[in-house]
């Protein structure tokens, strides 16, 4: 394998990487704190991604729609929690899980509903390419290479620097003692599924200027995404944030090596790791609520 | 004698109801019903009587129908032993997978089995596309040789077969049920230490409730490569991966008529709502969604109690299903 090849694939790597990271973080600490897994962050990267494809049919800005599907899927999250999930924290996991695909079964019906089956082109914001060695690096991938990194340092400031932040980091440990200390866990449980939702549609926004928006997005994504998390160990930002970049080089290195590989090997690397440490690479022992 | 009545009077009601409903239903519909809502059957025992939830039903029903397709497509053409080649392949591969499997939780059961649904769909695919001929699948319906008795070529000879087939099945599962067997896979969902303590082991009593799921689950794809007489990738894409769980939500986890019902819902729904209107999902997402925040019992299992009150007003049996399933 050439030099050139390899540099442009560690880079793609580190992009998907980098999408991967952002969406499996909410679905990473929405499982730490609340015990839910919530498959319909996957929606609200649907939405962030929509919305970034009409605020920029509009307004001809990319960033600008970026930034409108983040707060249109913090709204929708907000909304959802509010009346699906406020109501369904107690229950076991098998159950969110079903319910939040119906949520997400639901929400790729209403995208197919209102922007149609067809799918939509974003164009890249920055299409400049800078040189290493003779290959060409698109800058817009480096930015959100740049953006996910920013997104880990800004998660860890809040976890381990504001009140808000440690109230969350002991609910992932142990929620009763956190309600005992009289913290309202139910807002701290608004806040974390916000913060997902807002993650999941900047994930979706940056996405869709190197794919095509389209309705089934999210379930394409679905899978690599859950390695992700699992990999790292539900409800450990370290381990997710590594486990992204070492899925998103499986996916890019193994299309290089073998076409079929980039879909298959991922998820070979899932099941090693899980029949090896079935709490993946960073996951403390599972806690049952 | 009046007991054996009883038990098989809901079963032979159930699948005359079917069968008669050939008179005026088209055949199709009623097939794809059957073999759907055998391979709905797997995963309502899975989730419903183990507890554990699975993303990965298509895995095993391509394994049931990869056996069926190959022994027809390169070696034989009696569709009979094609079907048991099918459900023998799905016996050894759930007896393989399943002990790695059944130790894992059932969050991550769920995904490592969508992780097995999407290697299988990209082996039969590409990395085997030699044998498989990838997106173009095996088409076998010319090769398979008539027989004498139901002709499995003829759309209506085979609903009767499958219909007999459903009806031998669904008096198996309703057998399991009643026996301490079926006790036992209800005892490792609602608490597994004390079922340890009683001396049962709970591996083996998951990896057998996995082998029988999975084994139903291959039979209605071997039924489906007859059918159809061919077979394709497609049979495991990914994104079919959570219909059969759908399906058993819709009709009413544990219950044994829900996977038919549920069936029937939802294969009519998808097939009236897609005829006019493209996005069908938005209709089951927001039934799905229903269904859970209504207490999770599905349209047979909310429909039961009241069919019986009605049907046997005097009839205190009807204890025996409602405590079928609660969780949470």
């Amino acid at each position: 394998m050439d030099a050139q090849l390899l540099v442009s694939g560690i880079i793609f790597g580190l992009s998907i990487g980098s999408i991967f990271f952002l969406l499996a973080i909410g679905l990473s600490l929405c499982f730490g704190l609340m015990r839910i897994i919530s498959l319909d962050q996957l929606l609200y990267y649907s939405v962030g991604a929509y919305i970034t494809y009409t605020v920029h049919v509009v307004t001809g800005n990319t960033w600008l729609g970026v930034l409108a599907g983040m707060v249109a899927a913090g709204l929708v999250s907000f909304g959802v929690e509010r009346f699906v999930f406020f109501r369904i924290y107690e229950r076991d996991i098998a159950f969110t899980m079903i319910t939040s695909f119906g949520i997400l079964f639901a929400g790729i019906g209403a995208i197919k509903y209102i922007w149609g089956l067809v799918p939509r082109p974003v164009p890249v914001p920055i299409d400049t390419q800078f040189g290493i060695q003779g290959t060409g690096i698109p800058v817009y991938r480096l930015i959100v290479i740049g953006l996910s990194l920013l997104v880990y340092l800004g998660i860890w400031l809040f976890l381990n620097r504001t009140i808000t932040g440690k109230a969350i980091r002991a609910g992932i440990e142990d929620v009763e003692h956190v309600e005992g200390l009289g913290v309202n866990v139910y807002k701290l449980f608004t806040v974390t599924f916000i913060i997902a939702g807002v993650l999941s549609g900047l994930a979706g926004g940056l996405h869709a200027s190197l794919i095509m928006v389209d309705p089934q997005m999210g379930l394409e994504v679905l899978a690599f995404v859950f390695m992700v998390v699992i990999i790292g160990g539900l409800g450990s930002i370290k381990g997710t944030l590594a486990s992204a970049f070492i899925v998103g080089q499986v996916v890019s290195l193994g299309s290089l090596v073998y076409a079929p590989l980039a879909q298959m090997a991922p998820f070979a690397v899932m099941l090693v790791i899980l029949l090896i440490k079935p709490t993946g690479l960073y996951g403390s022992k599972l806690l049952k609520r | 004698m009046m007991k054996i009545f009883r038990w098989w009077g809901g079963l032979v009601v159930a699948f005359l109801l079917i069968g008669i409903s050939r008179l005026f239903l088209p055949l199709p519909f009623l097939n794809e019903i059957i073999i759907f809502s055998i391979y709905t059957m797997g995963c309502s025992f899975l989730l419903g009587r183990v507890g554990f939830i699975s993303f990965g039903q298509p895995a095993y029903l391509a394994v049931g129908a990869y056996g069926t397709a190959f022994y027809l497509f390169y070696f034989g053409a009696n569709p009979y032993v094609g079907i048991l080649m099918g459900v023998l392949s799905g016996v050894v591969v759930s007896v393989i997978v399943g002990a790695f499997f059944v130790r894992l939780r059932s969050d991550y059961f769920a995904l490592v089995n969508l992780a097995l649904a999407v290697i299988i769909f990209y082996l039969m695919e590409k990395v085997l596309a030699k044998i498989t001929h990838g997106d173009n699948g095996l088409w076998f319906l010319a090769n398979m040789s008539s027989t004498p008795v139901l002709d499995l070529g003829k759309p209506s000879h085979f609903f009767i077969f499958a219909l007999l087939l459903a009806l031998a099945l669904w008096a198996f599962y309703k057998y399991l049920d009643d026996s301490i067997y079926g006790a036992c896979c209800m005892a490792t969902k609602i608490n597994e230490d004390k079922l340890q303590f009683l001396g049962y082991s709970n591996f083996h009593i998951r990896w057998m409730a996995f082998v029988i799921a999975n084994t139903t689950t291959a039979l209605a794809g071997s039924l489906y490569a007859v059918y159809l007489g061919f077979v394709s990738p497609a049979i495991t894409h990914p994104a079919r991966a959570a219909d059969p769980v759908v399906v058993t939500i819709l009709g009413g986890v544990g219950t044994l008529y829900g996977p038919i019902v549920g069936s029937i819902a939802y294969t009519g729904m998808k097939d009236l709502l897609s005829g006019y209107i493209a996005n069908w999902e938005l209709f089951i997402g927001l039934l799905l969604i229903f269904i859970m925040l209504a207490g999770e019992k599905g349209i047979w299992g909310t429909l039961e109690p009241i069919l019986k009150k009605t049907l046997f007003p005097k009839s205190a049996s009807f204890r025996q299903q409602e405590s079928g399933d609660r969780r949470g």
